[in-house]
C-alpha cells in the first residue's frame, strides 16, 4: 500500500482544490497591483506555496519560467539561518540573485515563512520580473555587477512590520523607483493573502493533515510524471539550436545541445556539447537553466501533471559547468531567460519527436518560436509626461505556433513561457510609453512552411513620439530562424530588429502617407536604416525616427513537407495573405495565376514533379551528429 | 375593482420557453413550453397560448390589458454558437488590419477553463467572425490625446467601401479606429461617406464611438462586430415577434433583456448586449428579493445539471464582469458577473489510477445520458447517484416524481467506480462525492467574494436550480454564510426577473483624469453623458423626473495597469466631492489588498466611468400568506434514514415533509427534508428552517 493512503482521499481532494484556489488568489491580488505590463499584460508572475523545507507543493504562474524559482530562495534562506532561528513569523525576505534562485535580476521575488503556534510550517512566495534594477542600461554587462541591485534574502518586512528604511534602500537604487516599489508592494500583499488563507486552512484541516496532504500532492505528482514516461517509447533523442552572442565587440554563434535519454519511467537532458560561457549577459545561471527546462516539461510533456518539486523528480537535467546554460560567478546574465528559451525548444524538439514516436499526435507541435537569444528593444529615457521610463514592450509574446501532424499551426497564438500570452492594446501602450505605432500586423511567409505550416508572426512599426530625450538599444540584424521544422517542415523566417533615421515623417503623416510594412519604410523613403560596426551600443532617438521589428513575434516551425500541402489550402493561405504568391510558387510548387487568383490544379502537378526532381539532384550523403565534426564555434 | 393589468414575462431557454405573468392583484402565473430553435418567435408564442390556457382568458385579453412584454432570447448567443449571420467588413486603422485575427494572443485561450489551456499544443483560436479577406485599412490616426496625428485619406475610405460592398457583397460593416474613443472625427467621416455613397443600400453599421467609446482596441473591435453579426438577426427576430404580438392586440412597447441586467425598448435595443441576457434574469430575480426580503449582500448560486452559477448582489446591485468574454471574443460590455463552473447533478466523479485521487468535473451527463440512477444507459457515477446513495433524494419523488431514479444501478457504479478503486465503503465513497462538490462550489464563491474584496460573513445566499435547495446548506457553512434562502415557488426564476426587472440603460466612457481632478471638468463630463441617457429614456417615453442615475468610478494608481470599481454616490462635484471619490477609492483599495499595499505616492487617477440609467418598472406585488403555527407536523410525508456527510458522517432518521402543506411560519429543527415537485430542500442536522410569509425557506446555518 502507498503512504498516499494515510491522507483520507475525500478531505486530501478539498485541500488540494482550496490550497490551489488560494494560490490563484494571491495571482490576482498582485495582478491587480503591479504597475508592470510584463506582470498585468503579460502575466509574468507567480505565487506559490512550499512544505517547510522549501520543496514546492503548488504554483500558481503566469508564468511557467517562474514555476522553480522561489524554491531555491527557500532553501538558501533556511540553509544561511542554519537553525539559528533568525527566521520569524511575519518576515518576507527579498530576493533578485539569479546565482541562488530564479532567471535574473529582474525577475524579484519575496518569500514568507507560515508559522502556527510558533512552529514554521510551510512558506508562501510571489515573484514577478520588474525591468529595472540601476545598473548599466541593458546590454552592456558583462558582469553581473554592472546589472544592477543583487539581494539575498533582505527581510523587506521583519516580524510583520514593514521595512520602509530597506524598502527606500532597494527602490532608489533603481531609475525608476515608483515603479519598482509598486511591484514590491504587489508581492508583499499577494503574500499575505496567501499566508492568511493557509492559516485558515490550519485551523479547518488540522496542521499534520496539512503538513502530510502537502506531502502527498509532491508525491502524487510524481506518480504521473513516471506513469506518463513509462506510458511512451524508449530511447534517444537529439536536437541542436545556435544563437548569438555579443560579448568582446563581436557577433558569435554559439549552440546549445540536447541529447535526450528516455527509459522506462526516468528520463535525462544532457546538456554537453553546449558553448562556453560568453562575454556579455547571454548567460543562464543553473537555476535559470532548471527554469528554463521546466518550461519544455510543463508545457509540452508533463501539461497534464499538477506543476510541482514531484513533477520533475524522474527527470535529471545535466549541464557543465561553464557553459553558456551554466555559467560561472560572476558572468553577467541578464538575458539568461532568452538564452534559456534556446534550452526550452532544444528539449521540446526531443520530447516533440518522443511524443509522435509514441502516437500522442494531439500532443506534437513543432517549434514554438521561443526568444531570439536575447535582442529585445528595450528603450529609457523620458516619457510624453517628463517622468522617467525604462520598458520593453512585450509583442514577443504573440509568437507564431508550431505545425502539427494534423493542422497549422496557431498565427499570432502565444510564447511558450506562458499558457496564456498576451500583449497589450496598443492604446495601453501610447498612454503609457512615449510611441506611437503605425502598425502592427502578422507577418506574410514568416510560419515555417509545410504540409501543415507553422503560424504567423507579428511585425511592428514604432516611432518616438512625446519625447525629446529616448535612448534605444541597438543590434545588428539576425540571421537564424527560431521554430525549427518537424519532419521536412521548414523552419519559421529570421527576426530582424532595425531602426531608422526619419526623413520628414512629420510633413508626411499630415499629409496621410506612414509606412504599414517593415519593408515599406526604406523602399518609399521613409526613413534610412542604421548601421555600425558595432555589435551592440545605445543609440538616441529622435522624436518620429522609426523602431521597426520585422517578426519581432517570430513564426512557428512548419510540419512535413509542404510539397505535400493540399493546393486548395495553399491558395486559401494566399488569399488570405498568409504566404506570398512567389512562395506558393517556389515553396509550395502550386500554379496560382497572380491576377485572378485560380488554382491550376494540372500545372500543380507538373510543378511538384518538377520540385521533387530538382530536389534529387541536390541530394547528399546523411552526416549525423556525431560524426560530422560541424562547430557552431 | 380595479381594471386588470398585466405584465409579461418571457424567456427562451435552450430548452424551455420559460413565461411568467404577474397582475395587478399580485398574481404570479408561471408555465413553459418547448424552445423552438428553428423559430425562436414560435417558441414565444405558444407560451402565451399555455400561459393563458391556464388563466382562463383569450389570449388578446391577456395581451391588449399587456402593460409591458418584456422578452429575454437566446436568439444572439444562439447565432454566435452557430455562427450563422451576415457577412460582416470590419474597417480600420491601416496598420492594423490584423488586430481582430491576433487578438492579443489571449484570444487563444479566452473563453477556455483552465484544464484546456493546459494543454499548450491542442489549443487554437476560434474560426474568425471578419475573415481577412473582409478587413479594410484606411490611412489615419490619432493619439491618446486625441489629437490628429495623420489626418484620414478619403480615398481610402471609398475604396474599402467600395470593395466591401460591391465585391465582397457584405451586409454589415463594422468600423473602429485606433482612438476613435478620444476624438471621433475620422469615424464620423466614414459615416458621411458611407451615406453619401450608397444612400439606398440596406446595410447595417456599427460605428465604436457610438457603440463603446471604451479605451482598448481589440474588445472594442469585437464589440462592434459582434454586434454588426447579430444586427439583422435580431432586428428581423424582434420585429417578427412585435408584430404578431401587435395583431393580438398588444399596444404597448415591447422591452428586450439585457445583459446588464435591464430591459430596453426594441427601438433603442443594441443587438450585442442582448448576448448572455439569460443568466442575468435569474440575478435580477435574486435582487427583486433580495429588495424585497431586505438583503444588501447576497450571493446567487445556481446548481442544474451541468454547471454551478455564482454571482454576487453588493450593496444592492450585482457586479458587473471586467473583461467579459462572449462565446470565445473578448468584448467590452456592460454585463452581469456571472462564473461557472462544471459542478452541478450530472457532474462525472471518477478516481485518477495514478493517484488515486477522486476528481469531479468537469465533464457532465448531462441530462441524456444523465446519471446512471436515470436509467437511461449512463454509466459514470454522477452527484445525482451520490445523493440518491446517501438517501437524500427519494427515488420515486424525484422532479415529483416524473423521473423514476434506479438506485441499484447508482450504488453499483459507485462500488465499481469509485469506492473499490479508493478502498472505501459505497457510502463513504457517496458522502465524499458530495462533500468535494460541496468545496469545489464554495471555493468558486469564496473566489469571487476575494475579486470583489467582500467576506463571506456579511452575505446571504440565494439558492436555485433542481439541484441548489440540496447542497447549498452545505457549501454555505463550509464558506461560513450565516443563512441560506430558497424559493421553492418560483420554479422559472429567470422569467420572473425579467419580467421584474428594469428599464436600464449604460455608458461606459473611458477618460483619463489625474486626481484630483478639476471638479468642474468631471461635471460637464457626467452632465453631458447623463443628457444622452436622458434623451435615450424619453424616446422610451419616461420623465426626466423617473430616471435614477448610478455612477461606479474606475480608479487605480498612476502606473498600475488595472483598476478598481467604486460605487459613488451621484452629485455635482466640487474640491471636497472630489477628495470623497480618492477616501472610497483608497479605502476600498486597502479592503481589497491588504493595508500597506496601496502607493499613493505615484498619484490616482480615474480612467474610465459607468453610469446607468435606471427608470423603475411595476412590479410583482408577492403575494404574502398569514402566519400560522410553527409546528409543521401537518405536512409530514413520512421518514426516512438519510446519512449526511460533512462532519456528521453518519445516518439519521430524518423527517419527510410536504412543501406543499407548509404554511408561514413552520419550523424546522435539522435534520429534515423539504420535497417540491421541482427540487429537494435538505436541512441538515443542528441546523434550523423556517417558511417565511412567501413560502421561501430560509435555513440559519
Amino acid at each position: 500500500m502507498s503512504q498516499s493512503n494515510d491522507v483520507d482521499p475525500i478531505r486530501y481532494e478539498m485541500f488540494r482544490h482550496r490550497l490551489f484556489n488560494i494560490a490563484e488568489e494571491g495571482r490576482i491580488a498582485i495582478q491587480q497591483v503591479s504597475g508592470s505590463p510584463a506582470v498585468v499584460e503579460g502575466g509574468e508572475c507567480m505565487s506559490s506555496f512550499y512544505d517547510r523545507d522549501g520543496t514546492v507543493i503548488i504554483t500558481a504562474a503566469g508564468l511557467l519560467l517562474h514555476c522553480t524559482g522561489c524554491q531555491d530562495a527557500i532553501k538558501k534562506t533556511i540553509e544561511w539561518d542554519q537553525g539559528q532561528t533568525g527566521i520569524h513569523a511575519g518576515d518576507q525576505f527579498f530576493f533578485n540573485d539569479p546565482y541562488i534562485a530564479a532567471t535574473h535580476v529582474y525577475d524579484m521575488l519575496v518569500v514568507k515563512p507560515i508559522f502556527y503556534n510558533g512552529r514554521r510550517i510551510a512558506w508562501t512566495a510571489s515573484m514577478m520580473h520588474t525591468a529595472d534594477t540601476g545598473g548599466v542600461l541593458r546590454g552592456g554587462a558583462t558582469e553581473i555587477f554592472h546589472e544592477g541591485i543583487r539581494f539575498q534574502g533582505i527581510k523587506i518586512v521583519e516580524r510583520g512590520e514593514f521595512r520602509k528604511d530597506v524598502f527606500r534602500n532597494i527602490v532608489e537604487q533603481c531609475r525608476d523607483p515608483q515603479y519598482v516599489g509598486l511591484d514590491l508592494k504587489a508581492k508583499i500583499a499577494s503574500n499575505n493573502v496567501c499566508a492568511q488563507a493557509f492559516l485558515k486552512l490550519v485551523e479547518q484541516y488540522g496542521v499534520g493533515f496539512v503538513e502530510k496532504a502537502g506531502s502527498k500532492i509532491i508525491a502524487d505528482s510524481e506518480k504521473m510524471a513516471r506513469a506518463k514516461l513509462r506510458s511512451l517509447p524508449d530511447g534517444t533523442w537529439r536536437s541542436r539550436i545556435y544563437a548569438f552572442s555579443h560579448g568582446d565587440g563581436k557577433r558569435k554563434l554559439f549552440k546549445v545541445v540536447c541529447t535526450m535519454k528516455k527509459f522506462g519511467d526516468e528520463a535525462t537532458f544532457d546538456f554537453s556539447g553546449t558553448s562556453p560561457q560568453n562575454n556579455d549577459a547571454t548567460n543562464c545561471s543553473l537555476p535559470c537553466s532548471w527554469s528554463s527546462f521546466f518550461n519544455a516539461l510543463a508545457g509540452f510533456l508533463f501539461w497534464d501533471v499538477p506543476w510541482n518539486g514531484g513533477m520533475v523528480a524522474p527527470v535529471k537535467l545535466i549541464i557543465p559547468e561553464g557553459t553558456v546554460l551554466n555559467c560561472n560567478f560572476p558572468a553577467a546574465c541578464g538575458l539568461g531567460p532568452a538564452t534559456g528559451g534556446t534550452l526550452t525548444t532544444a528539449a521540446q524538439e526531443c520530447i516533440t519527436k518522443m511524443l509522435y514516436a509514441g502516437g500522442h499526435y494531439d500532443d506534437v507541435n513543432a517549434a514554438w518560436c521561443p526568444a531570439k537569444g536575447g535582442e529585445f528593444r528595450r528603450f529609457g529615457g523620458k516619457n510624453q509626461y517628463g517622468g522617467v521610463v525604462v520598458q520593453q514592450i512585450y509583442d514577443f509574446f504573440a509568437n507564431g505556433l508550431g505545425g502539427t501532424p494534423q493542422r497549422d499551426g496557431v498565427h499570432t497564438g502565444c510564447h511558450v513561457l506562458n499558457p496564456q500570452s498576451k500583449i497589450s492594446d496598443v492604446e495601453l501602450i501610447e498612454m503609457n510609453y512615449p510611441l506611437l505605432y503605425l502598425s502592427r500586423n502578422q507577418v506574410k511567409d514568416s510560419g515555417g512552411y509545410g504540409k501543415y505550416p507553422g503560424g504567423m508572426g507579428m511585425e511592428r512599426i514604432m516611432i518616438a513620439y512625446g519625447t525629446q530625450d529616448l535612448t534605444d538599444n541597438y543590434w545588428p540584424p539576425h540571421g537564424i530562424p527560431w521554430g525549427h521544422g518537424l519532419f521536412g517542415g521548414y523552419p519559421s523566417n529570421t527576426w530582424e530588429q532595425r531602426f531608422f533615421h526619419s526623413k520628414g515623417l512629420k510633413e508626411r503623416l499630415a499629409a496621410s502617407e506612414y509606412p504599414t510594412g517593415f519593408d515599406d519604410i526604406t523602399r518609399s523613403g521613409f526613413g534610412e536604416p542604421y548601421s555600425s560596426d558595432q555589435t551592440y551600443g545605445r543609440i538616441p532617438v529622435k522624436e518620429y525616427d522609426f523602431l521597426a521589428d520585422r517578426a519581432e513575434a517570430g513564426g512557428g516551425g512548419g510540419f512535413g513537407d509542404p510539397l505535400d500541402r493540399d493546393p486548395q489550402a495553399v491558395l486559401n493561405d494566399v488569399r488570405e495573405e498568409v504566404v506570398s504568391l512567389q512562395v506558393a510558387a517556389e515553396i509550395y510548387g502550386c500554379a496560382i495565376d497572380p491576377k485572378t487568383l485560380i488554382l491550376d490544379d494540372q500545372a500543380t502537378t507538373i510543378k511538384r514533379k518538377e520540385l521533387f526532381a530538382k530536389r534529387r539532384l541536390l541530394a547528399q550523403e546523411v552526416h549525423y551528429y556525431e560524426d560530422n565534426g560541424m562547430s557552431g564555434d | 375593482m380595479a381594471k386588470k393589468q398585466y405584465i409579461i414575462g418571457t424567456d427562451t431557454g435552450g430548452t424551455f420557453t420559460d413565461i411568467v405573468v404577474l397582475d395587478n392583484d399580485g398574481n404570479v402565473i408561471v408555465n413553459k413550453s418547448p424552445t423552438t430553435p428553428d423559430d425562436f418567435s414560435e417558441g414565444v408564442m405558444n407560451s402565451i397560448d399555455v400561459i393563458v390556457d391556464d388563466m382562463g382568458i383569450s389570449k388578446e385579453e391577456l395581451l391588449r390589458h399587456g402593460i409591458m412584454f418584456k422578452h429575454g432570447t437566446t436568439v444572439g448567443t444562439n447565432a454566435l454558437i452557430t455562427m450563422t449571420g451576415p457577412r460582416v467588413g470590419f474597417i480600420t486603422t491601416k496598420g492594423f488590419e490584423d488586430t481582430t485575427l491576433i487578438m492579443r494572443a489571449i484570444g487563444r485561450v479566452d473563453g477556455l477553463d483552465a484544464e484546456k489551456i493546459k494543454h499548450m499544443a491542442a489549443v487554437t483560436k476560434p474560426e474568425p467572425i471578419v475573415t481577412k479577406t473582409r478587413i479594410r485599412g484606411v490611412r489615419e490616426r490619432v493619439d491618446y490625446a486625441g489629437r490628429v496625428v495623420v489626418p484620414i485619406n478619403e480615398a481610402d475610405i471609398r475604396i474599402a467601401l467600395k470593395s466591401l460592398i460591391e465585391d465582397e457583397k457584405i451586409e454589415a460593416i463594422a468600423v473602429s479606429f485606433l482612438f476613435g474613443w478620444v476624438n471621433p472625427v475620422h469615424e464620423q467621416k466614414v459615416k458621411e461617406i458611407a451615406r453619401q455613397m450608397y444612400p439606398d443600400t440596406e446595410i447595417y453599421y456599427s460605428y465604436a464611438h457610438e457603440l463603446v467609446p471604451v479605451v482598448r482596441e481589440y474588445a472594442r473591435a469585437n464589440t462592434v462586430i459582434i454586434n454588426c453579426f447579430l444586427g439583422s438577426t435580431m432586428n428581423s427576430y424582434v420585429s417578427k415577434i412585435e408584430s404578431e404580438l401587435n395583431e393580438n392586440g398588444y399596444q404597448q412597447p415591447m422591452l428586450i433583456m439585457q445583459a446588464n441586467g435591464g430591459v430596453v425598448n426594441r427601438n433603442e435595443m443594441k443587438p450585442i448586449s442582448t448576448v448572455a441576457s439569460g443568466p442575468a434574469g435569474g440575478v435580477i430575480g435574486g435582487k427583486y428579493f433580495a429588495d424585497i426580503l431586505g438583503h444588501k449582500n447576497v450571493i446567487t448560486t445556481d446548481m442544474g445539471g451541468t454547471s454551478f452559477d455564482v454571482s454576487l448582489i453588493c450593496d444592492g446591485f450585482w457586479q458587473f464582469a471586467r473583461e467579459p468574454v462572449i462565446s470565445r471574443f473578448r468584448v467590452i460590455q456592460p454585463m452581469i458577473d456571472i462564473e461557472s463552473i462544471g459542478s452541478g447533478g450530472g457532474t462525472i466523479a471518477r478516481v485518477d489510477p495514478d493517484t488515486d485521487r477522486l476528481l469531479l468535473g468537469p465533464q457532465s451527463a448531462g441530462a441524456n445520458p444523465g446519471p446512471v440512477c436515470y436509467d437511461m444507459g449512463g454509466t459514470e457515477p454522477t452527484v445525482t447517484d451520490a445523493d440518491l446513495v446517501l438517501n437524500l433524494l427519494d427515488p420515486d419523488y424525484f422532479l415529483g416524481g416524473r423521473q423514476k431514479l434506479n438506485r441499484q444501478k447508482a450504488e453499483a457504479a459507485i462500488v465499481k467506480k469509485i469506492a473499490e478503486p479508493l478502498g472505501l465503503s459505497l457510502i463513504k465513497a457517496a458522502a465524499g462525492i458530495h462533500d468535494i462538490v460541496n468545496s469545489y462550489m464554495s471555493d468558486l464563491i469564496r473566489k469571487q467574494l476575494v475579486k470583489a474584496g467582500q467576506i463571506p460573513e456579511g452575505f446571504v445566499i440565494y439558492a436555485f436550480g433542481g439541484a441548489g435547495p440540496v447542497h447549498c446548506a452545505a457549501y454555505a457553512s463550509e464558506l461560513g454564510v450565516p443563512e441560506v434562502y430558497v424559493f421553492p415557488s418560483s420554479a422559472v426564476f429567470s422569467a420572473f426577473g425579467i419580467a421584474s426587472s428594469d428599464v436600464i440603460h449604460t455608458r461606459v466612457s473611458s477618460h483619463r483624469y489625474f486626481m484630483p481632478v478639476e471638479p468642474d471638468a468631471l461635471n460637464t463630463h457626467i452632465q453631458n453623458i447623463e443628457a444622452e441617457l436622458i434623451l435615450e429614456m424619453k424616446r422610451e417615453d419616461f420623465q426626466e423626473d423617473q430616471i435614477e442615475f448610478r455612477h461606479t468610478f474606475f480608479l487605480r494608481y498612476r502606473r498600475q495597469m488595472n483598476e478598481l470599481g467604486v460605487v459613488v454616490p451621484t452629485r455635482q462635484y466640487d474640491a471636497e466631492g472630489i477628495q470623497d471619490v480618492i477616501d472610497l477609492f483608497e479605502k476600498k483599495y486597502d479592503e481589497v489588498y491588504g493595508e500597506g499595499s496601496s502607493y499613493p505616492e505615484a498619484g490616482i487617477e480615474l480612467i474610465s466611468t459607468h453610469i446607468d440609467a435606471i427608470c423603475k418598472t411595476t412590479k410583482p406585488k408577492l403575494k404574502t400568506y398569514p402566519q400560522a403555527k410553527d409546528d409543521p407536523a401537518g405536512a409530514l410525508k413520512g421518514e426516512r434514514e438519510v446519512y449526511f456527510a460533512g462532519k456528521k458522517q453518519q445516518y439519521l432518521k430524518t423527517n419527510i415533509y410536504d412543501y406543499a402543506k407548509l404554511t408561514p411560519g413552520n419550523k424546522f429543527n435539522g435534520p429534515a427534508i423539504i420535497e417540491t415537485p421541482v427540487t429537494t430542500v435538505i436541512i441538515p442536522p443542528d441546523r434550523s428552517a423556517q417558511v417565511d410569509s412567501y413560502l421561501n425557506i430560509s435555513i440559519k446555518v
